[in-house]
Parts: C-alpha cells; sequence; structure tokens
C-alpha cells in the first residue's frame, strides 16, 4: 500500500508525495506527458533526443549534473513511446537542489547548436552500440512497423533511423519544449522521510512560478483492425533462429489488461509455466521462450518470443507455439495454476514497493493513467480476474489475422 | 519569487550510520548475519560458499553446479521445485563468481517456511541429473554463442585473459566446446567438497519474523548438514601478456569495444580507498574526467567509464567503452590524455568538491535499504574485513586533497603501464 497525498498548482503541475520513514534519500521523480508516439512520422527519435539535451543546462543552470553531484545525487531519465521520465535520489536534506534543478530545465532550456550537434552524436552511438552493434538488436525496429501501421508505436523510441536524428534543427527543439515541457503536462512525485507540508511548499516555491500554458491536445491515428496476418522473414549474422508472434491486445488501462497480463504469466512466466516447460524442459526446442505484454497507454502488444535450437526451422517452430496458444486457449486455468500466477504478481508489486524510487516512478504512472491510487487497487483487479475471462481473451488474441509473424533467421539456415 | 541564480544550501553527512548486523553462529558451525530493515513484509535469504570458479577442476563446473541446485533433489524433481518456486512467488539467485557461488531466495515474510523447506534440500541435497544438467549446457551454449557476437562481451573475457593468462582461473575465457564436456560426477564431487556450513556464511535481510533464528537453525544448523574440512586453495601461476597492445578484430562491427587497464591490488591493499577515489574522478561517474571530455564534450561514445575489480586473490583497474570504428583510435587518444593529466594536472577546489560530495551521497545510497546493506557486507566478510573498511573510505574521503589524488595516479595509473585492447575495427589513425 503506496499512501500518498496530492496537491495541484494554480499552472497545472500536479505534485504527489508518499512518506517512507525508512531510507535515509528522497526519490524525485517528474514525468512528461510526452514521448515518441508524439512525434512526427518524418522525425521519429525525437522525444529522446529531447531527454538528453535536458541535460546540457537550463536559463539559470549551466551544469545541472555537477550541481545535483554537489548535492550528493544521482540521476537518469528515460523516454518510451507514451512518455518521457526524469529521476533524481539525493540525501534527503538536500531536496531542495533537485527542486532548483527541476523547475529551472522546465522554465527554459540554454539551447545551443553546439550542444544539439554533440547530442547527436551521442545518440547515434547509442543507436549503433543499443541497436545496430547488437546480436538481434534490430528486432524492434522490424516487428513495430509490421505490427503498427497507422498509430505511431510503428517506431521505436531511438527513431526510425538515424538520418530522422541527424536532421534535427534548433528551432524544432525549442518548439518541442514549448509544446511539451510545461507544468500542465507534467507529474511530480516525491518520496522519502519527509513531510507532505514541506514538499508541497517546495513545490509551491519552486514550481508555482512558473507559467500555465494551455495542454496540447493529443490526437494520434488509431490502430486500424487488422484482419490479415502479417508475416516478415529476415536473414542476419546471428548464431540461430528466432521467431516473434505479436498479437494486438488491450491497452494497460483497459479493464481485461489484467487478464491478459495473466495470461501472459500463465504462458512463460517462470520455469513451471506451460510453454517454458514444454517447449524448453521436455521438447528441448527452444533455449528460451518469452511472453508478454507492450503494456502501453494506448493499445499494446502481446509478444511470444523464441530462440530457437538449430534442430528446428523456424517453420516447425511457429507451428509448434500456434498450437500450444490454441490449445491454452481452450483449457481453463485450474486453481493452483491460478493461485500460482497471482502470488507471482504479487510478489513483484511487494517487491517494487521496497524501493522508494520506484515507488514514485509508480504513483507518477498511474496518476498519468487518470488516478495514482489505482496502483494501490492493481491486486485487486488481478485477485478478481475469473479463469474464464483469461480463457476468452485467449481464443480473442491468438488467431491468425491478429498477429504479425517476425521469422528473424540465421544467415544460411533457411 | 525563487533564488534561481545560485544552488540552495545543502548538508553532506560525513557520518554514515552503519547497522551493524547481528550475527550468530549455528549449531553445526554456519555463521549467520540478520540484518533488519525495509517497510515491505519480505527477506532475502543467501548462502555464500567460498567455491567460485577459482576452485573447479574444470570449465563451467562451479556454474552449473550452481544453477543446477534446483534441478531436482533426493525428495524433488526439478519440475516439483519449479512448481513450488512459482506458487509462492519466490526468485531465485545463483550466482557464481571467480571466488564466491552463493543461493540467494527472495520471498514475502507469509511464504517463508515452505520456501526455506525447499531452500535447504536444494543446497544440502542436490541429485543434479544427467538430463538436466545437458539442457542446462545446451540452453546456456546457445547464449554463449550469442555472447560471441556482442564486442562488449568478447573485450570483457578477452582482457582478462590479457591480464591473467589463458591458465589462470581469473583468466580462463570459456571455449564453445567447454559446453559440451562437462560430466556429472564433477558437479556432484565439487558440491560435496565445497558447498557445506564450514565453507560457507549465511545473510538474512529484510523485515525479519521474531522466530528466524530458530527457523535458521532447524533448517540449516542440525547435524544432518555437518561442516566439512575445507582444504587449501589451489595454486595457480598467472602470467600477463607481454603485448601492450592488442586487437581482436570482428569483421562488420560498427563500433569497437574498448579497455585499458592493469592488474593491481584488491580491497586489502593499504591504498585501496585512495585509488577509489582516483579512479572516480577519472571514469567512476557522469561527471568524470573521461565522461565529460568523450562523451558530454567529443561526442565519441554514449558511455564511458572506469573501476577497480577487487577479486580475492588480486585485484585490476580498468577503462571501458564503445565507440564508433571511425572515432576509434580518436577516443583512445583522449583516454591516454585522460590518464596522464591525472597524475599531471591537479583537480581544482569545485571539481575535488563535487566529487567529495557525489561520493558522499552514492556511499549513502549503496547502503540504502536491508538488501543493499546486504551486498554490502556480503563484499567485505568474503575478505574476512568488518565494517571498519567502509569507515576507512570515509575517513579517506574526507581528508584527500588534489595532491594525493595525483600522486596516487602516479603510482598506479602510468598510462605506460596499461594494457591495451580493441574488440572491433580500430579505424583511421588518429592524430
Amino acid at each position: 500500500m503506496v499512501k500518498f497525498e496530492k496537491h495541484t498548482l494554480s499552472n497545472g503541475l500536479r505534485v504527489l508525495f508518499h512518506r517512507d520513514p525508512d531510507t535515509p534519500m528522497a526519490a524525485f521523480n517528474l514525468l512528461y506527458d510526452v514521448g515518441a508516439r508524439d512525434e512526427h512520422p518524418e522525425q521519429t527519435g525525437f522525444a529522446h533526443l529531447f531527454e538528453h539535451l535536458m541535460f546540457e543546462g537550463s536559463v539559470n543552470v549551466n551544469g545541472f549534473d555537477r550541481h545535483l553531484q554537489n548535492a550528493g545525487g544521482e540521476n537518469n531519465a528515460f523516454t518510451t513511446n507514451d512518455i518521457t521520465n526524469y529521476y533524481i535520489t539525493l540525501p534527503a536534506q538536500n531536496l531542495e537542489t533537485a527542486f532548483w534543478l527541476e523547475s529551472d530545465r522546465m522554465l527554459g532550456l540554454a539551447f545551443s547548436e553546439e550542444k544539439l550537434a554533440i547530442q547527436k552524436n551521442v545518440v547515434a552511438e547509442e543507436f549503433m552500440q543499443s541497436y545496430l552493434n547488437q546480436p538481434y538488436g534490430d528486432t524492434w525496429l522490424l516487428l513495430r512497423p509490421l505490427a503498427y501501421r497507422r498509430h505511431p508505436y510503428r517506431w521505436a523510441t531511438i527513431g526510425e533511423s538515424i538520418d530522422h536524428i541527424r536532421k534535427v534543427d534548433l528551432q524544432q527543439v525549442k518548439d518541442f519544449f514549448v509544446t511539451h515541457y510545461q507544468p500542465g503536462n507534467a507529474i511530480l512525485t516525491v518520496t522519502g522521510n519527509l513531510d507532505a507540508e514541506k514538499v508541497f511548499r517546495l513545490a509551491e516555491k519552486w514550481f508555482g512560478e512558473l507559467p500555465g500554458r494551455p495542454a496540447m491536445n493529443r490526437n494520434l491515428p488509431s490502430e486500424p483492425v487488422q484482419t490479415a496476418e502479417r508475416r516478415l522473414v529476415v536473414e542476419r549474422a546471428v548464431p540461430s533462429s528466432q521467431i516473434y508472434l505479436a498479437f494486438h491486445c488491450p491497452e494497460r488501462g483497459h479493464p481485461d489488461f489484467f487478464a491478459t497480463d495473466l495470461l501472459s504469466d500463465l504462458l512463460a512466466n517462470g520455469e513451471s509455466s506451460r510453454l517454458v516447460r514444454k517447449f524448453v524442459k521436455e521438447e528441448k526446442i527452444f533455449s528460451e521462450v518469452n511472453a508478454y505484454l507492450t503494456g502501453s497507454l494506448d493499445p499494446g502488444l502481446f509478444v511470444v518470443h523464441a530462440k530457437l535450437h538449430g534442430e528446428i526451422t523456424a517453420g516447425q517452430a511457429e507451428e509448434a507455439l500456434w498450437k500450444a496458444l490454441r490449445d491454452s486457449s481452450l483449457g481453463v486455468p485450474g486453481e493452483l495454476e491460478l493461485e500460482k500466477v497471482r502470488n507471482k504478481v504479487e510478489a513483484a508489486h511487494t517487491f517494487s514497493e521496497s524501493h522508494a524510487l520506484a515507488k514514485a516512478m509508480n504513483l507518477a504512472y498511474y496518476e498519468l493513467m487518470g488516478d495514482a491510487d489505482q496502483l494501490n487497487q492493481l491486486m485487486e483487479k488481478y485477485r478478481s480476474v475469473q479463469p474464464d475471462r483469461i480463457r476468452e481473451m485467449a481464443l480473442a488474441l491468438f488467431r491468425p489475422e491478429n498477429a504479425s509473424v517476425l521469422h528473424y533467421l540465421a544467415e544460411g539456415s533457411k | 519569487m525563487a533564488e534561481r541564480k545560485g544552488p540552495p544550501p545543502t548538508g553532506i553527512i560525513e557520518e554514515i550510520p552503519f547497522i551493524k548486523p547481528v550475527e550468530a553462529t549455528l549449531t553445526n558451525g554456519l555463521p549467520v548475519y540478520l540484518l533488519e530493515g525495509g517497510t515491505e513484509d519480505i527477506l532475502k535469504i543467501e548462502l555464500v560458499f567460498f567455491a567460485g570458479s577459482y576452485f573447479q577442476p574444470s570449465p563451467l563446473v562451479c556454474f552449473s553446479m550452481v544453477n543446477l541446485l534446483k534441478s531436482g533433489t533426493m525428495g524433488r524433481t526439478a519440475g516439483q521445485i519449479s512448481e513450488t518456486l512459482d506458487l509462492y512467488g519466490t526468485y531465485l539467485q545463483e550466482d557464481a563468481q571467480k571466488d564466491i557461488a552463493s543461493l540467494g531466495v527472495f520471498v514475502l515474510n507469509k511464504h517463508l517456511e515452505p520456501v526455506l523447506d525447499l531452500f535447504q534440500e536444494m543446497v544440502k541435497a542436490p541429485v543434479f541429473p544427467e538430463d538436466e544438467m545437458r539442457t542446462f549446457l545446451k540452453n546456456q551454449k546457445h547464449r554463449h554463442l550469442v555472447n560471441n557476437q556482442k564486442v562488449q562481451y568478447l573485450a570483457r573475457t578477452y582482457f582478462n585473459e590479457l591480464l591473467y593468462g589463458p591458465e589462470h582461473p581469473y583468466g580462463y575465457r570459456l571455449q564453445v566446446s567447454d559446453f559440451d564436456q562437462v560430466e556429472r560426477q564433477r558437479l556432484v564431487d565439487f558440491h560435496k567438497e565445497h558447498i557445506h556450513p564450514g565453507n560457507a556464511f549465511c545473510l538474512v535481510s529484510g523485515r525479519l519474523p521474531e522466530n528466524i533464528l530458530e527457523l535458521l537453525e532447524k533448517k540449516l544448523g542440525q547435524a544432518d548438514w555437518p561442516a566439512g574440512k575445507v582444504g587449501s586453495p589451489p595454486h595457480y601461476v598467472s602470467g600477463t601478456a607481454s603485448e601492450k597492445k592488442v586487437l581482436v578484430e570482428k569483421p562488420g562491427a560498427l563500433q569497437s569495444a574498448v579497455r585499458v587497464g592493469r592488474r593491481l591490488f584488491n580491497r586489502t591493499h593499504p591504498d585501496y580507498h585512495r585509488l577509489m577515489i582516483t579512479n572516480a574522478l577519472l571514469g567512476g561517474f557522469f561527471g568524470s574526467r573521461l565522461m565529460q571530455n568523450i562523451r558530454q564534450d567529443k561526442g565519441y561514445t554514449y558511455g564511458i567509464g572506469s573501476g577497480l575489480v577487487s577479486l580475492l586473490r588480486d585485484g585490476y583497474f580498468f577503462i571501458s567503452t564503445e565507440v564508433g570504428v571511425d572515432v576509434c583510435q580518436k577516443a583512445l587518444d583522449q583516454v591516454y590524455l585522460e590518464l596522464n593529466r591525472l597524475r599531471t594536472t591537479p583537480a581544482t577546489e569545485d571539481e575535488l568538491q563535487t566529487l567529495k560530495s557525489y561520493l558522499y551521497g552514492q556511499f549513502l545510497r549503496s547502503f540504502d535499504g536491508p538488501f543493499s546493506r546486504a551486498e554490502r557486507f556480503k563484499e567485505i566478510r568474503a575478505f574476512q574485513m568488518d565494517m571498519s573498511h567502509y569507515q576507512g573510505f570515509l575517513s579517506e574521503l574526507k581528508g584527500i586533497n588534489s595532491g594525493q589524488v595525483m600522486q596516487t595516479a602516479g603510482k598506479y595509473l602510468h598510462e605506460d603501464s596499461m594494457i591495451e585492447l580493441v574488440v572491433g575495427k580500430k579505424g583511421d589513425a588518429g592524430l
């Protein structure tokens, strides 16, 4: 149970506080409601590049990191298809430094051509390090445009190509800031051994004077219902083949998300789960098999991913997977099996609540979805899923017309 | 109006309230350390054995032994074990390092008893079924082949080989054929010889139930699990490579993985704390000289850092990065320039102050929560040291000046003493 208090500033900034008596550190998490889905199709990767520029100085601050280090703080940020999230941990008595730094970069950035050029290079290196120079690293660059035709989830946060990053100019960066980086588009959460009154007073002091601007109206193209199976086969210089089956599935805020999530756990969470037991332990045709949801804010993907041993072809592997997915959709999970996946969810949830920073991130995320208190209702929602609903979701999802199939083949294995 | 031009006042904690673990010894001699804390009803139990790969008779024996503890016991099959672990939402943590091997379990307090029951069975009475072992090794071989495509992984393994030589357990680089040659009997023997209370300690951290010691005594402290003899460790001759610059070509690489470093010493050395602080200035955090120069100023890389590795019988220093092949030599030139600068250009007052403040905060962070405290304690307990080691670091941090940093760099991090490894391509020569 993560108890919290909430206060909304007149400029629209939502501030949430949770008291954690067990830590000398404070966590400070600032979520901006902007992600890769908000990018122009010709400027993919922009939100993430922008995240890098947030560390390059603001109106009154030269050296964001250095000032934070002076206060014993550490920070980082990440960009997803949905959000951009900045987080800091620092000794609780130095919390005000985080307010100073974060409010100043919401006030305005110290843009420069030179810093933009350097960070474009850094992001290009990141693109290579994380995606292009890794075995299987381009998987999601292939899978996203296969599964999504219109919705901006069709590109990855790093961008569709390095070229998009290279073309960004400074005016576009400034425009992006004005549109998205403002109090009404952000959620601040603080956790630590502090008192609420002090935290809200600091929030008023540092963020209260920032001007509120009208919120951006998000109007994203919705993904048309898929009507036929999609398929892509690529060959790469990798040691073994992998296959992906991606099915359109409900978004995180949807009532059926919980049944769908439990379905993925039944299939492949833990060594006793159905697919792992069957294919890795018994038949030994895969070295690994996974099933998971992208868990995005707009309708997401249910992904089944198998790493093949050399003895079988991708075609045989796919057939075996289909058979198992159809089969699991026929049987209703047993009481014990259901109890098992619910317990796993409970354990994961409880362990995530043992970190002050994780609590801060979770509160912000559920507040973005409408109400931070949903975080505290999660377990109840998982507990109340009916076995029938899991079976119905399997039947609804695991159909060829709803599938995007990627065969990622080792060269010469065809 | 908030005063935005300068930072708000900050305070620094120079005294860290170390929470000493509660110590106990079970009847069979197993030392136990309890670290209480946390907000949730969860805990972690970990058994640490002085039985890392250093002690194994042939490759992969230690790693396989630890990872197959869950694959069948006298009383339960692998399937039954995984059913039970999953039913209680338990996480197992198998760890096979160079010097130590450990098995940890994270569990909700309400499921502690049945999980502890299983845990003790896995540790005391594993049977290592041949079939489970073959499947495990086949899957690990698969993973190894994928890792062998990653320049970063290759750089780590080749670099250890350069430092210690291919025959030494710290330097041995796994071969693909090793995965086909593990013999089950070796696992059985290794377990019998090393996995016993006389060669171990137990860490329990989290929100501890009142009867935790009774439970541990009952499950892990009885005569059915007696302490065995601890033999003298094997002796190996290490040999650092004579080549100073090595290139391992990887055709088609877009980036090269770079390692620059040398053998030094572990945390028992009197200059260890000083070297830690010196290393932090060079490459130990985002504000370090390497990161600021090579990423933030030049844009050659997504990240670069340096570190010290403290092994029980040695230690080494390394710088690590991945850089585009076209800028690889330029990045290397800057690495050597920074090594030179470290021993010739004193840190400014501001630079040193930032470093100190950051390290205090980092130190506090690294002791935050019962599981982190358990990790910190494990690190020193493995070296038979106590919490005064960390106090020593804080005193050193408080007193160190820029002259001492330069002196330490001159003594241990001279650019001429480094071994350089590039995995990938070197690209065009730099300036």
